[in-house]
């Protein structure tokens, strides 16, 4: 079920009334929202909820095994076997394809003839989410960090329709307990549940939909026909359409968690105020961002193991981090040229240590390093956008070769609208927080009839029809 | 805020925003496929209709609409889909469109210049969305010009949902196309509605046959009445090997009009994308490399996928209408 849809509104108030009716009775209201959550899922496609059934149960059998071993090494172990079982339907529902097609290539290449059944399997949706956070359960019971839940609660964690598609990848210990938490019906947070629902539909319903039909689909198909000047402006716009589309959604899953009375960690935090490529990491996909440095990175040594070998984990860490979003080249170059930045960066942090350089940031180099640190994150959307390596190196050969033909596809509205997304990066706190108490003090009318003008306005100027979120394909 | 109230705004909400769209939401609700879920839309839709329009809201909304600058399209006989992308309108070298003077030309298509580039129009559903994308990165964009009209979802059963031929004849008229590449008929094993909206002919009745054949024959006369050719493609082998027999029947029917009409050639996809048994298959081999074709969904194809068919569209073309090879990017 997609979030800008009337399915989700009529289902999403079906399950507040449920929801708030069953609050004080703690099982019926749990089996409540696994039953709804499961419903969610199964508007794809309802074969696939096995398979979330499935990684539900092995991450509770592996959570109790792991639990049951007193011995440090038997409990690694148990991890370790209950990891790899996790991993395996996401090995091979995501990757299979991939490995089978590359693998006969290379070696039809030296003329061996493989005879790998080549199988073209579907992504279950939301699967590569739900497979990380019930590995972080499992691995947090081996650290400690959390002990194991009951099987309900293992099942309600990691199927809750808010998260379940495309994040944010909640920690156990953020959820679980607040699974039996009694929540209070008279206050919720509606206007800011507002704001993130409203602005998140603007975000997908309007911005993205609007760049990615203006500019993007028409360069990124053919670059060949476009200019230098619309292969930048291009690219910034798909800066803008993916961040719209992706922070769009998990703003509207964070809004909807809070109407329920649940709070989910932040997942961005305006990204393109960065002025370094380590800040970016930190303000992007910020619960991936920790959950690959908390789950892959320091199990690989993280930067305790030398110079040479925080490098060697960076680049791992960021190339695994590539290939998550998706089994393609493209993907593995836009991972392994974050993890090249990131080690520059962290090359050049240890270079200013040893000097002792500590002296304030000039106002002109803030704005430098975030001009810089926005096109260097541009160009590694290049990769991460285009069908194939040769539609990135053609769009790129368009920067070079591609002056003087005409620019029609520039409008002033694209560029406006470029403009007033970067400048939200730098939006005071204070002015969406002014307008929530202000929303906040009006009546359930009052809010109603606001609620439908904007979803009005956003529904007129968005496009017929709304395009699956990106990330939904990772 | 306490539940019960958060629940009255979001009714409120809700059903006031209905009321605001229900003459859209309506038309949309008819246009969708024949079942249950349009027949609940229906039932729950008329009624808020008819209240929106007692209290005239439709005043308040399309002035807003009109401020937003988010206008219906005042164009004749086009459903309530817009086309993809505006139609382009020749430039200055129409004199030497095909349809001056000779609406049913023979011998080869014109060969281009970079000054007089040749018009070429992809139509149809999704598949000739991809078609369209794929058909510009193989021509020379020196030489031809690429409209790209493919629109998903449509087809030529529910012109109460988007009108093919009155969309053509437009494009005929301003694009004065010399070659028009057709692929559709995914969506079609429905009834056959009128622009009106009331079915003419049930689906599964004896005569759709025929009455789907005549929708396809006056297209066909509507895309080659400027002087345009015509590259019907065939539907591709799906996954779902139940659609298979309907698919296979409308092939039958793209394939006989082409042979009767002088200036449409009919390109069989079904053979060129399958197994040597004629089945389904995500892979084809490229000399000792094995390539995907088709998307997950075992429908559309892959980038490859469409690359390989709009390549075979204009080997179509070369072969027919003597369309010059230069047109074609190495």
């Amino acid at each position: 079920m997609l979030f800008p849809t009337v399915d989700f509104a009529l289902f999403f108030c079906l399950v507040f009334l449920g929801h708030w009716l069953l609050n004080p009775r703690p099982l019926p209201w749990k089996l409540f929202m696994i039953g709804a959550s499961y419903v969610f899922y199964a508007w794809w496609d309802w074969h696939f909820v096995w398979l979330l059934a499935g990684v539900s149960a092995l991450a509770q059998l592996g959570g109790l095994a792991v639990a049951r071993q007193t011995d440090p090494r038997r409990r690694r172990w148990a991890t370790g076997i209950a990891v790899v079982a996790l991993l395996l339907p996401l090995a091979y529902f995501k990757y299979y394809g991939f490995f089978v097609l590359n693998v006969t290539n290379a070696l039809g290449e030296l003329g061996i003839h493989a005879g790998l059944p080549l199988i073209q399997v579907i992504l279950p949706i939301g699967v590569s989410f739900y497979t990380f956070m019930a590995i972080a359960y499992v691995v947090d019971i081996e650290r400690g960090d959390t002990t194991p839940a009951s099987w309900i609660d293992v099942f309600l964690y990691l199927s809750f329709f808010p998260h379940l598609v495309a994040g944010p990848i909640v920690r156990p210990n953020e959820l679980i307990p607040q699974l039996d938490v009694r929540r209070d019906p008279r206050h919720i947070d509606v206007a800011k549940a507002g704001w993130l629902i409203f602005g998140g539909l603007f975000k997908k319903v309007v911005i993205s939909s609007f760049l990615a039909t203006a500019i993007v689909d028409p360069v990124f198909g053919d670059p060949a026909r476009h200019s230098a000047i619309e292969a930048i402006v291009a690219v910034w716009a798909y800066a803008i359409v993916i961040y719209a589309d992706f922070s769009g959604y998990t703003d509207i899953a964070i809004g909807a968690a809070l109407l329920l009375g649940f709070r989910f960690p932040q997942n961005f935090e305006r990204p393109y105020s960065a002025v370094s490529i380590q800040e970016f990491w930190r303000r992007w996909h910020m619960t991936l961002s920790r959950w690959l440095r908390d789950y892959l990175y320091i199990p690989l040594g993280g930067n305790r193991r030398g110079t040479t070998r925080t490098y060697v984990n960076l680049m791992l860490t960021m190339l695994l981090g590539g290939l998550w979003h998706g089994a393609a080249w493209t993907f593995v170059i836009w991972g392994a040229y974050h993890g090249v930045l990131l080690s520059v960066h962290h090359y050049r942090e240890g270079r200013r240590a040893e000097r002792g350089a500590d002296e304030p940031a000039r106002p002109g180099l803030v704005w430098g390093q975030r001009f810089v640190t926005f096109q260097l994150v541009c160009l590694g959307w290049v990769f991460f956008r285009s069908d194939s390596l040769a539609t990135a190196l053609e769009l790129l050969g368009r920067l070079l070769w591609g002056w003087g033909t005409p620019t029609e596809l520039v409008t002033p509205l694209v560029l406006a609208t470029i403009a007033l997304m970067l400048v939200t990066q730098l939006w005071p706190r204070a002015f969406a927080e002014h307008l929530q108490e202000r929303v906040a003090a009006l009546g359930p009318v009052s809010l109603g009839a606001v609620g439908a003008v904007s979803l009005f306005v956003i529904t007129t100027l968005g496009p017929q029809g709304v395009a699956p979120f990106i990330y939904f394909q990772f | 805020m306490p539940a019960g109230r958060v629940l009255l705004a979001m009714l409120i909400c809700l059903g006031l925003w209905t009321l605001l769209v229900s003459p859209s939401l309506k038309r949309s609700a008819e246009a969708s496929p024949e079942g249950t879920r349009r027949s609940v839309s229906l039932a729950v839709l008329g009624p808020v209709s008819a209240i929106s329009e007692a209290l005239r809201v439709s005043v308040v909304t399309d002035a807003v609409v009109r401020a937003l600058g988010r206008e219906d399209p005042e164009v004749p006989g086009i459903g309530i889909v817009e086309p993809p992308e505006p139609i382009p309108t020749v430039p200055g070298d129409a004199a030497e469109g095909p349809n001056q003077g000779d609406p049913k030309p023979t011998g080869p298509i014109r060969v281009p210049t970079s000054r007089k580039k040749l018009r070429v129009v992809v139509v149809g559903d999704s598949l000739a969305s991809g078609l369209g994308t794929y058909l510009e990165r193989v021509m020379k964009p020196s030489l031809v010009r690429v409209s790209r009209q493919g629109q998903i979802s449509t087809g030529l059963s529910r012109p109460d949902y988007f009108n093919w031929p009155a969309t053509m004849r437009l494009i005929v008229d301003r694009f004065k196309p010399d070659l028009v590449v057709v692929m559709l008929g995914e969506n079609d094993s429905q009834s056959l509605r009128s622009p009106q909206g009331p079915i003419t002919m049930p689906i599964g009745t004896f005569d759709w046959a025929d009455a789907y054949e005549e929708r396809v024959r006056d297209f066909a006369h509507i895309a080659t009445s400027g002087g345009s050719r015509v590259v019907w493609v065939g539907l591709p082998v799906i996954r779902d090997q139940a659609r298979w027999e309907i698919l296979k029947r409308l092939n039958g029917i793209y394939d006989d009009v082409a042979a009767d009409e002088a200036d449409v050639a009919f390109l069989d996809t079904w053979g060129r994308f399958s197994t040597p048994s004629g089945g389904y298959t995500a892979y084809l081999h490229d000399g000792n490399k094995v390539i995907e074709i088709r998307s997950p969904d075992g429908l559309h194809f892959t980038p490859t996928g469409y690359e390989l068919l709009a390549r075979a569209a204009m080997e179509l073309a070369m072969q027919e209408f003597q369309l010059a090879d230069k047109t074609i990017a190495d």
